[in-house]
């Protein structure tokens, strides 16, 4: 990358993205009280949101419209993404919609793919290479039973009887093994081809997760300083002491740049692919930090109570590492960011 | 949201094509080693070959001095005089204090001073800091006492940063030591050669230098005085908010971070990138091949990469501190090599990253601390109440 190349840094949403972000901001924060959120424990899966998230068009309006969709951008689903993950909606969303668009991208069926569009069928994206018959944990593979998986055979769909069933996990999502041997095993692509395309949905999938924790984070967030505007100690406003909001002021910051990243990476990936592809990595990175810190300190700042589970950022805490980590170690992200560092110097 | 490319009309193009052979040109291998020892951020020769062609405030209309570039080949001279490595400490307070001069100064010597400041003659420096006021720059002590058409001026400030090489300082003083801490400051512009003006060096492990700056019964006419006498912090105000980033133009053409060190930091990491692609470990392999220290510089390439589009004041944060905290880490990944100075055998380009190192810990002070600006994000930006300290309205000695 050039570092003294004349680009504009312009973040404004225009009107379309507003209209996004503020009408599925009220759909999120109407529908999901977060005894939803609780209801829905410990699979993480609410049926009926799901079905009326579909009615949003959230499940077809990033997909081509020759499959049934209304070609809206990455920018319009990072926008999505973080008002879902504001209020930890309990809907396998980002793979959903991450395996929906590698699916139409690789050729793959119309029937599911229009299933796909409609909600009717989940489908997702084993996350990690397929190597011999190792198996692997799959975000939300256990309402899925349909998942992609690349190996160095090319990109397969594994259409299962069943979902797989669900391992009990601390971010209370979805959560399966997945086993390349078990269902049908249809081939959709292959070769360098077949990798590209699972590299770039694996990236889709981290950048819409950093806007998802982005959500997660500032709600988290909101929570901690809410407290400490109205909790006193010694006569004063706990969060009049520097020792309490310093911390908050860091999280804030570290969150405001997190968005600004993920927004930055969907542009790019909209309207340069191929020039950055280490934007979205270096976002995830941010946003998956900006979520453990926010979790933290604002539970933290809660004292004993943030600790309790009746208190709700419990529920924040719980998914910031339960949602980050599905994607691996940031460490792994970190690498390939470096990697381009250096092929561009 | 737009973070493409600008197209450029055959006009912006030729005025690129002109800055680059300009720059080019004017910062010589002596000009980077003149900085390099005197630490001045600033350079006579560069400074008034700049202003000869209107671009000390290229914004400006020819004929006030200035180039009357439109905000595109703004944006390009910016880039450029970064890409070069033009010293621009006094530059940019300069910049700062003319806001405040076209405000609150004296028609006339306004007047008097814009051709002179457009083309590079008269310079400003920052008299902000008393001695012992550190980023309280409220409870400033300097004494001004009023003396018929005159003031008399006694007492010192730190941290005048490029004092030796400026006409007039802005400087902050106490005119009424009763009032409440606010209200009995009085700004006034002083000419440095003014007779009780003393000014000392003062060096930084960074390689800058800046100044203390004595005033021992300094008369200054009073048409020298800034604003209102006791209404110092307006006229104060003004240019800081300037300072802090208020009032750009929301056309994508501006920093949206108040980022500091950021190309100091990525010149750094750039230099370790490649000496890494060119170093073996004793056991052979390749640094740049290494897991760990891959993992180790995507850190730092992530931190750099949110630095600039972290926001206003939480950029000044972000990067500041990220800054210091990678650099150190930089060190470490590098090895000895990295602490080998300019000039030293083997030094990693020029030791930038020695450079690096020590200019880094410098940014989280100059122009506000990281804290102050923690303050201001508490407040601002959460909406956290303020702390009332006893020293938050009164003038506390």
């Amino acid at each position: 990358m050039e570092r003294f190349e004349l680009r504009l840094q312009d973040f404004s949403l225009d009107d379309d993205q507003q209209a996004v972000r503020e009408g599925f901001g009220d759909f999120f924060t109407k529908e999901v009280p977060s005894s939803r959120v609780r209801d829905a424990e410990p699979l993480g899966f609410d049926a009926d949101l799901w079905q009326r998230l579909v009615a949003m068009g959230a499940t077809s309006m990033a997909l081509p419209e020759a499959a049934g969709g209304d070609d809206a951008t990455l920018v319009d689903l990072v926008l999505v993404a973080e008002e879902l993950g504001k209020v930890v909606a309990p809907v396998p969303l980002v793979s959903h919609v991450v395996a929906s668009r590698l699916l139409a991208r690789a050729g793959g069926a119309a029937e599911l793919l229009t299933a796909a569009a409609g909600g009717e069928r989940i489908v997702t994206l084993a996350l990690q290479p397929v190597v011999g018959s190792n198996r692997q944990l799959v975000p939300d593979a256990a309402v899925s039973r349909d998942v992609l998986a690349w190996s160095a055979d090319g990109l397969a769909l594994h259409t299962l009887a069943e979902p797989a069933a669900h391992v009990p996990n601390q971010g209370s999502t979805p959560l399966a093994w997945f086993d390349p041997a078990a269902g049908e095993r249809t081939v959709l692509a292959s070769g360098p081809e077949a990798e590209a395309l699972f590299r770039a949905a694996v990236a889709e999938w981290k950048l819409l997760t950093a806007a998802a924790l982005v959500g997660l984070a500032d709600s988290a967030l909101n929570l901690g300083v809410e407290f400490a505007k109205s909790r006193r100690t010694l006569g004063v406003s706990i969060g009049s002491l520097q020792g309490v909001a310093f911390p908050l002021a860091d999280v804030v910051t570290e969150i405001a740049g997190a968005r600004n990243l993920t927004y930055k990476a969907a542009w790019y990936a909209s309207h340069e692919p191929g020039a950055r592809p280490d934007l979205p990595l270096a976002a995830f990175v941010q946003a998956a930090h900006a979520a453990t810190e926010s979790a933290w300190v604002s539970a933290h700042t809660q004292g004993g109570l943030g600790f309790t589970v009746e208190a709700d950022i419990s529920l924040f805490f719980l998914r910031a590492k339960g949602w980050s980590v599905l994607g691996g170690d940031p460490g792994a992200d970190r690498r390939q960011v470096a990697a381009a560092l250096l092929a561009s110097v | 949201m737009d973070f493409g490319t600008v197209d450029l009309t055959p006009e912006q193009e030729a005025f690129q094509r002109e800055v680059r052979a300009v720059l080019g040109e004017i910062m010589t291998e002596e000009v980077h080693e003149h900085e390099r020892r005197t630490g001045d951020g600033f350079n006579e020769g560069v400074h008034l070959a700049l202003g000869s062609r209107g671009w000390l405030f290229p914004a400006w209309p020819v004929e006030d001095g200035g180039a009357g570039l439109d905000r595109v080949c703004q944006r390009i001279l910016a880039l450029e005089i970064a890409r070069h490595q033009v010293p621009t400490i006094t530059m940019g307070t300069t910049n700062l204090v003319w806001a405040a001069v076209e405000l609150s100064c004296d028609p006339e010597l306004t007047a008097e001073l814009k051709p002179e400041v457009a083309a590079g003659r008269v310079r400003f420096c920052l008299g902000y800091s008393d001695p012992e006021g550190g980023s309280d720059i409220a409870g400033a002590t300097l004494r001004a006492v009023r003396d018929g058409d005159e003031w008399v001026l006694n007492g010192s400030k730190l941290w005048t940063t490029g004092a030796h090489n400026c006409q007039y300082t802005f400087l902050l003083t106490r005119t009424d030591p009763e009032a409440p801490k606010h209200k009995g400051l009085t700004m006034f512009l002083v000419p440095l050669d003014a007779p009780g003006v003393e000014i000392q060096a003062i060096r930084t492990y960074g390689g800058e230098r800046t100044n203390a700056v004595y005033y021992t019964d300094v008369h200054v006419a009073d048409r020298y005085r800034m604003g209102e006498v006791n209404g110092g912090w307006a006229t104060l105000q003004g240019p800081l908010s300037a300072e802090h980033g208020a009032g750009r133009p929301d056309d994508g053409l501006s920093d949206i971070a108040m980022f500091m060190g950021t190309r100091e930091f990525e010149r750094a990491i750039d230099a370790a990138a490649r000496w890494a692609k060119r170093t073996s470990r004793p056991d052979g392999t390749l640094v740049a091949d290494d897991p760990a220290f891959l993992d180790r510089l995507g850190r730092l390439a992530v931190s750099t990469e949110a630095s600039w589009v972290t926001p206003a004041a939480m950029g000044r944060t972000k990067s500041s501190l990220s800054f210091i905290a990678g650099i150190a880490e930089l060190m470490d990944m590098v090895g000895p090599e990295a602490v080998l100075a300019h000039g030293a055998e083997g030094a990693i380009e020029g030791g930038e990253i020695d450079f690096a190192h020590r200019f880094a810990q410098g940014t989280a002070t100059y122009g506000g601390t990281t804290e102050v600006f923690k303050g201001m994000i508490a407040q601002h930006v959460l909406g956290l109440p303020r702390l009332n300290l006893p020293g938050s309205k009164q003038w506390v000695r």
